[in-house]
């Protein structure tokens, strides 16, 4: 019974995960097909002439608008969570829980309560229908989950490494570089896809403090499950979640399948 | 009451076989080393008596009763593992009590049995303690205390005490020891120290490469090895090739009569201890004394080791005597009673 | 062979100047503060009335009980819960079993391991949009339906999607989360679980009572914190509810951002408002949650 229901569960994570891909797939290629037919009615590549040709500068743009919003907020929230999670990681110190409260805040609590807060601030500032101003609001939350990854790193890291590489006459600058950094880098890489699937996912923060003028993936294909057009919108959910399976691939490739357990 | 038997125990892991035809009775009350080097089967062994791993072949009893088949919650044998493996989120009652809760004992019952074991592994006051607060030592006891509130008929401990330091595993030694001859828990006890196999057990096994070479009492073990392999594990270096004949067993070092030995005209190996040696510098020729070169020598603490060279060959020695000095001209003396003749 | 802990302690509690920690820790600390812990206290302000250069003295909690008065506040707010404890529930239950069964796949573990990744890297946008391809009323489900000869039209499908149980939001949130609260219980049960577990067989523990009493005490911190997260992500989600929910009533976070995006500007407090409120009860659930926990831990209780 066991061997059986063994063998029927990994069919059956293929099949559970892989059906939403292939509904996505079929219809983005469906030009035709009305109910009930199981099959389309009629094959074509319209929904992806439109992607690529008819509305290609505007997919095109809203792709390298996700790519930059994302990377950008990938990068800050690596960089300035590297230095906070070695001193959370590594040392005690007292305000230790206050600081881990404060960054589970932000984890829980809904980018859209902070968005609507901020948006009048930022129209002041004029980080409002910016750039900068939605990479801040990915920021908020994008932040701290690099930090949480990065402190689970440097739990499990050992800075007698670096006593051992000073020992050996390297400079603190040379040992953070040449010892730090590759032990950390696995954990980094991690942190740094969760950053950037976070932010690639997000809609709301994003329409709220760019105002409709900063066009990302997410917002574009809102704009389009509007309109109605099936198949259409599922070709743009495919180029959507491309980014997404390519980091996976990354990562099951160059962090020798290391889980990233823990992305949403 | 816990007579173990194993009866010809062949296990495999995966096609690779671990362990081949392996026999060993305990009777109640006794403890047994299990000796051997890492990689062995020691441990395979024990987890097999414990119904954590199914054997290829063979047969596991308790008191005569086969329990081969029986899984592990079933046999009323416990294991204690080489890491404490204390449940991280019970305290020190719950854990110890768990055996006890999973048995069905009313609160009552397991409240007195945990203070009784508490107090006979000296770990009064410490049952409310959770056990990331304890020492190494202490997460052992607790381990121990764990398994002995069970009362099982056979206790395996699987070098519960490798991870302890050496002051520490010396206490942690006499504490099983008192216990157990207290309980009178039948015990099969693995190890890779010899030292701690000879002074542990009333029998010890010796396992090399899956196979049981020697079992016997630690005086026979270490005096009376069974074959070079055995000898080998417990530190004997010294080899002599030769002859029997007519009551003497001639080699280059000088005849040596020995009791009856059948196999007369037959090439045999012997041993001799390195302590059994007797190693003297005054130079009256004596007739049965060897001369020799000391090669090298080295402080042991107690004792000092000598490679001494000798025109038949190179014998290691380890003796009392200080002042030994590398080139140093010596006179050798190799008991006969102290020669171990291995059999064919 | 020293304790293994004790190096671990020495090495946590070495301490680094006051400084150069703080050094350490000043960036990522302002930054949230600053845009979290500012966009709160702005969100605040003005949920309490206030515009900005119009001073703080005309603060009042107009906008406030004017959200919690409204009678359709209290069905959004039934409605989220709903969605978010059923979502979480179904998950959490699908996830223990998942994580049991795939922790005993050790030979095909890699292959799988890797399946199961994918929907953690896949937008919820896209799912939802998926779900919705598969069970609306003309969707893959009815299609097959109909070709089992079930149903003769779509209006005979039951609805799945903007119906009144959110089924469809439910679905998305579940296949999304399973794989999310599955990973978590697994890196758990491979690190401590299988040794514990045999110690727990010799120390004759049947199959049940090794489920209750090691592998759920062991999964329960990783399980309760993923948990949370699901819950307080599907409580505030926007997306999935506004593409596959009914236009009435609707969830929390969607009636917020309609009050927010109003083109009377009034509204946009009360949208501000219940946005704050949405956060305060998150954090007041994850605050419950844990208080419980310890409670529970305190009186002896092994969870």
């Amino acid at each position: 019974m066991r061997a059986l229901g063994t063998r029927l569960l990994a069919p059956a994570i293929l099949v559970a995960v892989g059906l939403p891909f292939a509904t996505l797939g079929v219809w983005s290629l469906a030009e035709r097909w009305f109910f009930p037919d199981l099959w389309p009615q009629a094959w074509g590549l319209r929904a992806w002439r439109y992607v690529f040709a008819t509305a290609g500068g505007q997919v095109a743009a809203a792709l390298v608008q996700s790519v930059a919003v994302a990377t950008a907020t990938s990068l800050v929230s690596v960089v300035v969570a590297l230095p906070a999670a070695r001193a959370l990681g590594l040392y005690d110190f007292r305000g230790k829980d206050t600081i881990s409260v404060l960054l589970t805040l932000p984890v829980i609590v809904p980018p859209l309560s902070v968005a609507m807060g901020l948006h009048l601030w930022f129209i002041r500032l004029g980080l409002a229908e910016t750039f900068v101003g939605v990479v801040a609001v990915h920021l908020t939350f994008c932040l701290p989950y690099a930090v949480f990854v990065l402190w689970g790193v440097f739990s499990n890291y050992n800075p007698d490494f670096e006593s051992q590489a000073r020992s050996l006459g390297a400079s603190q600058l040379r040992v953070w570089r040449q010892v730090m950094l590759p032990m950390v880098m696995p954990g980094l890489i991690v942190a740094g896809l969760f950053a950037f699937l976070l932010s690639w996912s997000q809609y709301l923060s994003t329409l709220i403090i760019g105002g409709g003028r900063l066009t990302t993936l997410p917002v574009l294909l809102f704009a389009l499950m509007g309109s109605g057009d099936r198949p259409v919108a599922a070709a743009v959910s495919i180029v959507f979640v491309l980014p997404a399976f390519v980091a996976l691939l990354f990562s099951a490739r160059h962090l020798g399948g290391q889980s990233l357990a823990g992305v949403r | 009451m816990g007579a173990l038997s194993l009866k010809n125990l062949t296990i495999h892991y995966g096609r690779q076989p671990v362990v081949a035809d392996f026999d060993l009775d305990i009777r109640d009350g006794e403890m047994v080393s299990l000796l051997g080097p890492s990689g062995a089967g020691k441990t395979t062994i024990l987890k097999v008596v414990a119904g954590l791993l199914a054997p290829t072949r063979g047969a596991i009893l308790i008191d005569g009763q086969a329990v081969t088949d029986l899984p592990p919650e079933k046999r009323d044998a416990v294991m204690i593992f080489q890491k404490p493996l204390l449940f991280p989120f019970m305290n020190v009652q719950q854990n110890i009590a768990f055996g006890l809760k999973m048995r069905g004992d009313s609160g009552d019952r397991r409240a007195r049995a945990v203070a009784h074991i508490l107090a006979l592994t000296r770990l009064d006051g410490l049952g409310r303690r959770k056990v990331h607060e304890l020492s190494g030592g202490q997460q052992q006891r607790v381990a121990l205390a764990r398994a002995l509130v069970l009362e099982p008929a056979i206790l395996l401990m699987d070098e519960p005490l490798s991870n302890l330091d050496a002051n520490l595993r010396q206490e942690m030694r006499e504490l099983i020891l008192g216990i157990q001859s207290e309980l009178g828990i039948t015990t099969l006890f693995v190890t890779h120290d010899q030292a701690e196999a000879l002074m542990m057990s009333q029998r010890v096994a010796l396992l090399l490469e899956g196979r049981l070479r020697q079992v016997g009492s630690p005086r026979e073990l270490y005096h009376r090895p069974a074959d070079p392999d055995v000898a080998r594990f417990f530190g004997g270096d010294n080899f002599i090739q030769g002859r029997m004949r007519d009551g003497v067993f001639e080699t280059d070092f000088g005849p040596f009569p020995v009791e009856a030995v059948s196999g007369n005209g037959h090439r045999r190996t012997a041993t001799i201890r390195p302590e059994d040696i007797q190693l003297v510098t005054d130079t009256g020729d004596q007739p049965d004394h060897l001369p020799g070169t000391v090669k090298r020598t080295r402080f042991e603490g107690m004792a000092t080791r000598a490679w001494v060279s000798c025109p038949s060959g190179e014998l290691v020695v380890l003796t009392p005597r200080s002042g030994l000095s590398a080139g140093q001209a010596v006179q050798l003396r190799l008991p006969p009673e102290k020669i171990r003749i291995f059999p064919d | 062979m020293a304790d293994p802990d004790a190096g671990r302690d020495a090495r946590t509690r070495r301490a680094a100047g006051r400084g150069s920690l703080a050094v350490m820790l000043l960036p990522a600390l302002m930054a949230v503060v600053g845009l979290f812990g500012g966009g709160l206290f702005l969100g605040i302000l003005q949920g309490l009335g206030h515009l900005p250069g119009a001073g703080l003295s005309r603060l009042s909690a107009t906008h406030f009980s004017r959200v919690w008065s409204d009678p359709d506040f209290l069905t959004s707010f039934g409605l989220t819960l709903y969605i978010a404890a059923v979502s979480t529930l179904v998950a959490a239950v699908i996830s223990v079993v998942a994580a049991l069964a795939l922790s005993r796949l050790v030979n095909r573990y890699r292959a799988v391991h890797f399946v199961f990744q994918v929907p953690l890297t896949v937008p919820h946008l896209v799912i939802a949009v998926a779900v919705l391809f598969m069970i609306s009323p003309a969707g893959l489900l009815a299609r097959v339906a109909a070709a089992a000869g079930l149903i003769q039209a779509p209006a005979d499908f039951p609805l799945l999607v903007n119906d009144r149980w959110s089924i469809g939001i439910i679905l998305t949130y579940v296949w999304k989360e399973i794989p999310f609260i599955t990973l978590m219980l697994l890196a758990v049960l491979q690190n401590a679980g299988r040794e514990l577990l045999d110690v727990g067989r010799t120390l004759k523990a049947d199959a049940w009572q090794r489920f209750r009493h090691i592998v759920l005490p062991t999964i329960f911190p990783a399980l309760g914190a993923a948990s949370l997260i699901v819950f307080a992500y599907t409580f505030g989600a926007f997306e999935v509810p506004y593409l596959l929910g009914r236009t009435y009533p609707m969830t929390l976070p969607v009636w917020a951002y309609k009050h927010y995006s109003d083109i009377d500007l009034l509204a946009r407090p009360e949208g501000i408002a219940t946005g704050i409120l949405i956060a305060g009860m998150v954090a007041a659930a994850v605050v419950t949650a844990q208080a419980l926990t310890r409670a529970a831990r305190k009186k002896g209780i092994v969870l």
